[in-house]
């Protein structure tokens, strides 16, 4: 009559566990699910009574009520497939409730009564990793990242109901050996030329800098900023997998990877709001900033962005947590990204000097969209520009990523052991103790502040900038003129002034 | 400063509907303004060459026109000068082609013996820029007039290096006395007209218009003893400069560039066609006859470096990326980001998008 069974609902990034009832009794024969399922939950009804049907098992013509368990909160996804037949099985007699007691099921059912993988089967193994959880076979490898206390996977109804009566063993299915195909990542020794653009790429991966690049088409904007998760440090195992959930739960783990490698998300300048920051669908699927977390948020053309999407970004980076809300839950994930922006330097894109044909107007209102707040997050901008044909054949090849990240390493923890936060969250208080700066650097401080060249604003985020490029350069404690030239050179007028000479 | 009837009227029938320099002429050459107006203002009139269309749309401007311009400019510090009074400037080329009527802001006596009109392009390099300041600042203390338009980029260098030096600048404008354009120029613009002269044919609240540019350079030409033109793409404004002054046989001189830049195609086709080449303000005052005199030269810019010294020989007449530098000198980028900070720190680099130029040569 009545029976319960365990599984799991995705919530964002994270799975949630629930119970799923089933009551089969007497009545007017009917089959409906309660407990706020979507979409996809009400229709794993024709799901599940195909999937039954075609196992060779009886369908009760009688009234069946579902229940998803927690009956305000909104449910979604066809994860509870499995559950729910398991489920009516259960309360129809055909297999025991001890039976069913110690697993949890995840997965959708076919119509021919296979068990099939779904978005999220990492975050949603890891709601119930402390139970024997049974997954569909062809999603064990996706299951198995985040190591549940016992995995069971199986490929069929058939088989699943054979082996919880005890009248077959479990299916012996091998977990796949993790082939190591980590994402490939671009070296820095492909980079001909653009040394002043690689330097720029070590500051802002060393000291956490978010980064705007503006040069012309062609300069190679895209290609730098592919570079820079090979510059970050590795992932550690507990981010690794943060990453790895995240990725599932938006349904873009196509292999069982659990990568170290810092993630590089590139969305197009189309992207909507909802997508960058979260929240589509049923489940609230995490959005780019949630999917670039530990990584690079790269923005390519960042003033074809509508600027609501831009504006969005603020807050999550400034809080590294992105809070989205519904009328059916608010919820939390992660979104410390590394930010790297590009754009042209006017809508022409001319490289050069004195050849523009862009109006000063024109020019202005190109950069109009980048809101004041936004461009004040980045603290290294740079110009790039095309090499030249020199660059490309005389210059020899660049220094690697390892060279390159080697460094960056070494500077994250020497900022680390000395602030114990990373130079991009130095707090403005606390400049003067650890980025104290000698004489010279104060005077040179003092010309740009007086002939406008720095701005009051720009003047906290330059001295961050020279506390990394210290770092990198020869760990110094003070901050001297050389530290503050090259800062300096990090922090061009993106933005045309307006100027009579 | 108060205006006299003959100066309202001209001002009046400036601000006429369809009223041209050519059809101003032809109504001032019929009588005096005052004569004019009330000749307009009744039914039945004829001035030869005048399409008989106007008389309907000037029979039904407002007759208080005259009294509401001399209102106007006294409010805004303006002043109307016509071909009557004795101190209208005087102007190179036929009558005809010049104005007949002016209005100003400053003093007329910033008009000197010797003016040399300084046009360029709007889309400068920072280099030009900076050689314009400096030419014009030079000319301010000898004494020459340094005429020019007040548009951006070479323009405007030429006036605030001239008004730098305590000069006598001199701004030909396209629109009313009133109407900034470019707005960014205000401040400069009344600066001129309170330490220099500022110049217009229109009347005040006339907006800028693309024709009344050309309009504007050929009292720009009429009003110069040289013409000095320092950055042009081969078919720029600066070009129309050019061509009013050499229908007034004022001499043109161009400052040349590098060929590969696109700010010197018009210079240096100048030189080509004939045009004595200018380098520096010695050059110019032997162009203006004047002989070649040695100005004091004092460079207020702390020395650079040998290893900045060795960046601005690399950098000398054409801009260069900081890769290319640190290839050309086989230094280290960073190296070469600080010398180049320091450069810039000390005004003798400047760089734009991230190509620099060197702010070396002085005029």
């Amino acid at each position: 009559m009545y029976a319960s069974v365990r599984s799991a609902t995705l919530h964002g990034a994270k799975g949630d566990p629930i119970m799923v009832e089933a009551h089969v009794g007497m009545g007017l024969p009917g089959f409906t699910v309660v407990g706020l399922p979507d979409e996809a939950c009400k229709e794993s009804r024709d799901r599940v009574r195909a999937a039954l049907l075609s196992s060779g098992l009886a369908w009760p013509n009688k009234r069946i009520t579902i229940n998803l368990v927690g009956s305000d909160e909104r449910k979604g996804g066809s994860a509870v497939d499995v559950a729910i037949a398991m489920a009516i099985l259960v309360a129809e007699g055909h297999i025991a409730p001890e039976a069913v007691m110690p697993h949890a099921f995840v997965g959708e059912l076919g119509l021919d009564g296979s068990l099939r993988r779904t978005t999220g089967l990492a975050p949603l193994v890891a709601a119930v990793a402390d139970l024997s959880v049974v997954v569909p076979a062809n999603g064990m490898a996706e299951s198995a990242i985040c190591n549940p206390v016992h995995l069971r996977a199986v490929n069929h109804l058939g088989e699943l109901v054979l082996a919880l009566r005890g009248e077959a063993p479990w299916p012996l299915i091998d977990l796949p050996t993790p082939e190591v195909t980590l994402p490939s990542i671009e070296d820095m020794a492909d980079v001909r030329g653009q040394h002043a653009a690689r330097f720029a790429l070590e500051v802002s991966a060393a000291g956490a800098h978010h980064m705007l690049m503006v040069g012309p088409p062609g300069a190679g904007k895209t290609m730098l900023a592919k570079r820079l998760p090979g510059l970050l440090p590795r992932l550690d195992d507990g981010a690794a997998l943060e990453c790895a959930l995240i990725r599932s739960a938006a349904g873009e783990l196509a292999e069982a990877v659990v990568s170290n490698v810092a993630p590089f998300r590139a969305p197009h300048h189309s992207t909507s709001l909802v997508a960058m920051v979260g929240g589509g669908g049923g489940s609230l699927r995490p959005g780019e900033i949630s999917l670039a977390s530990g990584g690079v948020l790269f923005l390519d053309e960042m003033g074809e962005f509508a600027p609501s999407v831009l504006d969005a970004l603020r807050q999550p980076l400034e809080e590294g947590v992105v809070r989205v809300a519904r009328a059916n839950g608010a919820l939390e994930m992660p979104a410390r990204c590394l930010l790297v922006a590009a754009s042209n330097p006017c809508p022409c894109g001319y490289d050069g000097v004195g050849g523009c044909d862009c109006t000063p107007s024109a020019k202005l209102s190109y950069f109009k969209r980048f809101s004041g707040p936004l461009l004040d997050r980045f603290d290294v901008r740079v110009h790039v520009t095309r090499p030249s044909t020199e660059e490309l054949l005389g210059s020899s090849k660049g220094e690697d990523s390892a060279t390159v990240a080697a460094r960056v390493q070494r500077a994250r923890e020497l900022a680390l052991e000395r602030q114990g936060c990373v130079n991009s969250q130095l707090h403005a208080n606390n400049l003067d103790a650890v980025a104290p700066l000698t004489h010279d650097a104060r005077e040179l401080l003092r010309s740009h502040l007086e002939s406008g060249r720095l701005s009051a604003r720009g003047y906290h985020r330059l001295r961050r900038v020279a506390r990394t490029v210290a770092d990198l350069r020869d760990g110094a404690d003070e901050i001297g003129e050389e530290h503050i030239l090259l800062a300096m050179s990090m922090r061009v007028d993106v933005v045309p002034r307006l100027q009579h000479v | 400063m108060t205006m006299t009837n003959g100066q309202m009227y001209a001002a009046a029938l400036t601000a006429l509907p369809g009223m041209t320099p050519r059809r101003l002429h032809m109504l001032m050459a019929e009588g005096s303004p005052e004569e004019m107006w009330e000749r307009i203002a009744s039914d039945s009139w004829v001035v030869p060459g005048l399409s008989h269309d106007f008389a309907e749309t000037w029979n039904n401007v407002n007759p208080a026109l005259p009294d509401r311009m001399r209102e106007m400019c006294d409010r805004l510090g303006i002043w109307v000068r016509t071909l009557d009074d004795t101190d209208f400037p005087m102007m190179r080329g036929e009558r005809a082609q010049n104005p007949c009527v002016l209005f100003g802001r400053g003093d007329l006596s910033h008009l000197r013996l010797q003016r040399v009109g300084i046009v360029g392009t709007r889309n400068a390099t920072a280099a030009g820029k900076h050689f314009t300041r400096n030419l014009g600042g030079d000319l301010a203390q000898l004494g020459v007039s340094v005429v020019s338009g007040l548009a951006r980029g070479i323009d405007v260098a030429a006036h605030v290096g001239c008004l730098e030096g305590n000069g006598s600048a001199v701004a030909v404008v396209a629109s009313g006395l009133d109407v900034v354009y470019p707005r960014e120029h205000s401040r400069i613009w009344n600066q001129l007209g309170e330490q220099g002269l500022i110049l217009s044919e229109f009347p005040p609240g006339t907006m800028p218009e693309k024709y009344k540019f050309p309009q504007r350079n050929r009292i720009i030409a009429a009003l110069s003893s040289l013409v000095v033109v320092v950055e042009s793409r081969a078919a720029g404004g600066s070009m129309s400069t050019v061509r009013e002054a050499m229908n007034r046989d004022v001499p043109v001189t161009a400052v040349p560039g590098n060929p590969a830049m696109k700010s010197a195609e018009g210079t240096n086709k100048l030189i080509n066609d004939g045009c004595q080449s200018v380098c520096s303000t010695d050059d110019v005052l032997v162009a203006l006859n004047l002989g070649s005199s040695c100005l004091p030269r004092v460079e207020p810019r702390r020395p650079p470096t040998p290893n900045g010294q060795e960046l601005l020989e690399l950098l000398a007449g054409v801009p260069r990326t900081i890769d290319w530098l640190a290839l050309a000198t086989a230094r280290h980028v960073t190296d070469v980001a600080i010398d180049l900070g320091r450069l810039e720190a000390d005004g003798w680099a400047q760089v734009t998008n991230g190509w620099w130029e060197a702010l070396t040569v002085r005029a």
